[in-house]
């Protein structure tokens, strides 16, 4: 898909690069939509852990 | 008489390494030694450094040929080579069985809260791998095949497991130089970063504290490594069972109903994990492998990978300071290189040095776990754009 070439690696550095950034962006705005988890209601820890073992 | 016990001597000298010490070997034990040394009294990742730099002294200890007229073999091949106890540790690495195991461990002891608090600083995860490319290009520039630069410039992403796992991918045969460069620079980031990130920001800037991050609740924490897990095997299968395990460490880490199997994870079986991984590197850096011209060239092209990408980081946190309304302290983002937690230890340190007030550890974490991500989706990315599965 990508020439073994130096031209190759320029064009794999800056699709993969910008690629990155784009993804990583995503993954900060579903990161950004977790407060709204917590309408949903709170989790009692100690509970959580008496119901385990 | 005299003659036969001097035949004798002789024979028993051959049966020995003494006869064949070379200088190769003189200068792979001090970089042993080194290593050591930086481990106990400098305290650089002595977990990393003492198993690797020990191996890499025995490694270079030469015992007799192993047929007559042979090379002679390190006493410690004996334990490499097939049959041997490290033979199995080191196809550990080879087949990828340990550094999902590494990552299981990771995500087990890693609290990714730092991250879900401030999503804003995640994209310095990215900011921060510019090395991966600056290595890529100079590698196919100095003549390496386009699979082994993208193995070369993963060396940048500061993520030992992650640097395994695409190596072995793309060049499998490179896998003992890059691991022990990864490994090695991580270990030495406290040395290598602090004089970019000096040189890239004002002392005021260095002084700039930060606000406290929000408190990550509970369902937060749990629903993360679902939702990544999720991501990540959707859009980048080739680095899934990497990120799946850390994923899983993590949750059984924030469940709390499964203490027990966390507790090994993250302790027990991580440390047999390091044991077994840090033997089989060292016992790769044998000098005749080790010390060759293409060694060199990736231990030169993986510093100048950390070095840009730390840069890249501090830059990236620059600019993004452009658009912010409550600014960032510009060395958090050299945390986003990954290689957790150490490179956000050096931003904590760095900036706690210009402001004794400043305790950026925290916020310094959030970039250094997406660095983990930053290094898997650049990895991911790399193998499907090269064909590799």
């Amino acid at each position: 898909m990508i020439p073994d070439s130096v031209y190759g690696a320029i064009l794999l550095s800056v699709i993969d690069f910008f690629l990155s950034f784009v993804v990583i962006s995503g993954i900060g705005f579903v990161l950004s939509l977790f407060p709204y988890l917590n309408r949903l209601g709170e989790i009692d820890e100690k509970k959580l852990r008496e119901g385990g073992h | 008489m005299f003659d036969k016990i001097l035949l004798f001597f002789n024979a028993l000298l051959q049966q020995t390494g003494a006869a064949n010490f070379a200088f190769g070997n003189l200068v792979m034990i001090a970089i042993g030694g080194t290593m050591i040394y930086l481990a106990i009294a400098k305290h650089y990742e002595p977990l990393l450094l003492i198993g690797i730099g020990f191996s890499c002294i025995v490694a270079n200890v030469p015992g007799p040929p192993d047929v007559p007229g042979g090379p002679p073999v390190s006493a410690l091949l004996y334990v490499v080579k097939e049959g041997g106890l490290f033979h199995y540790a080191y196809e550990g690495v080879a087949k990828l069985i340990i550094p999902p195991l590494i990552f299981l461990g990771v995500g087990a002891m890693t609290d990714f809260g730092p991250m879900i608090a401030n999503p804003k600083l995640v994209i310095l995860g990215a900011g921060a791998h510019l090395g991966i490319f600056v290595a890529l290009i100079l590698a196919k520039l100095v003549g390496f095949t386009i699979n082994e630069a993208g193995a070369i410039g993963i060396i940048g992403g500061a993520d030992g497991p992650m640097a395994i796992f695409v190596t072995v991918k793309l060049a499998p045969h490179l896998l003992g130089p890059i691991s022990v460069a990864a490994y090695s620079y991580m270990a030495l980031m406290p040395m290598i970063q602090p004089p970019v990130m000096k040189m890239l920001t004002t002392e005021a800037e260095r002084k700039m504290g930060m606000p406290q991050l929000r408190k990550v609740s509970k369902l937060e924490k749990i629903v993360f490594p679902a939702v990544i897990a999720i991501i990540v095997n959707l859009f980048f299968p080739p680095v899934a069972p990497l990120i799946t395990m850390l994923m899983l460490g993590n949750l059984l880490k924030e469940v709390g109903v499964t203490e027990r199997l966390a507790k090994t994870a993250a302790g027990a079986l991580m440390n047999i994990i390091i044991i077994i991984l840090t033997v089989a590197i060292g016992s790769t850096m044998a000098a005749d492998k080790f010390l060759t011209w293409d060694t060199l060239l990736i231990v030169g092209l993986g510093l100048l990978a950390f070095l840009f990408g730390t840069a890249s980081g501090v830059v990236t946190a620059k600019i993004m300071n452009l658009f912010l309304k409550n600014k960032i302290n510009p060395l958090i983002g050299s945390a986003g290189i990954a290689s957790v937690p150490i490179a956000a230890r050096v931003s904590h340190i760095v900036a706690n040095q210009a402001n004794p007030h400043n305790h950026l550890i925290f916020h310094a974490m959030g970039p250094n776990l997406a660095g983990v991500f930053g290094t898997a989706i650049s990895g991911g990315i790399m193998l499907a754009l090269l064909g590799v599965q």
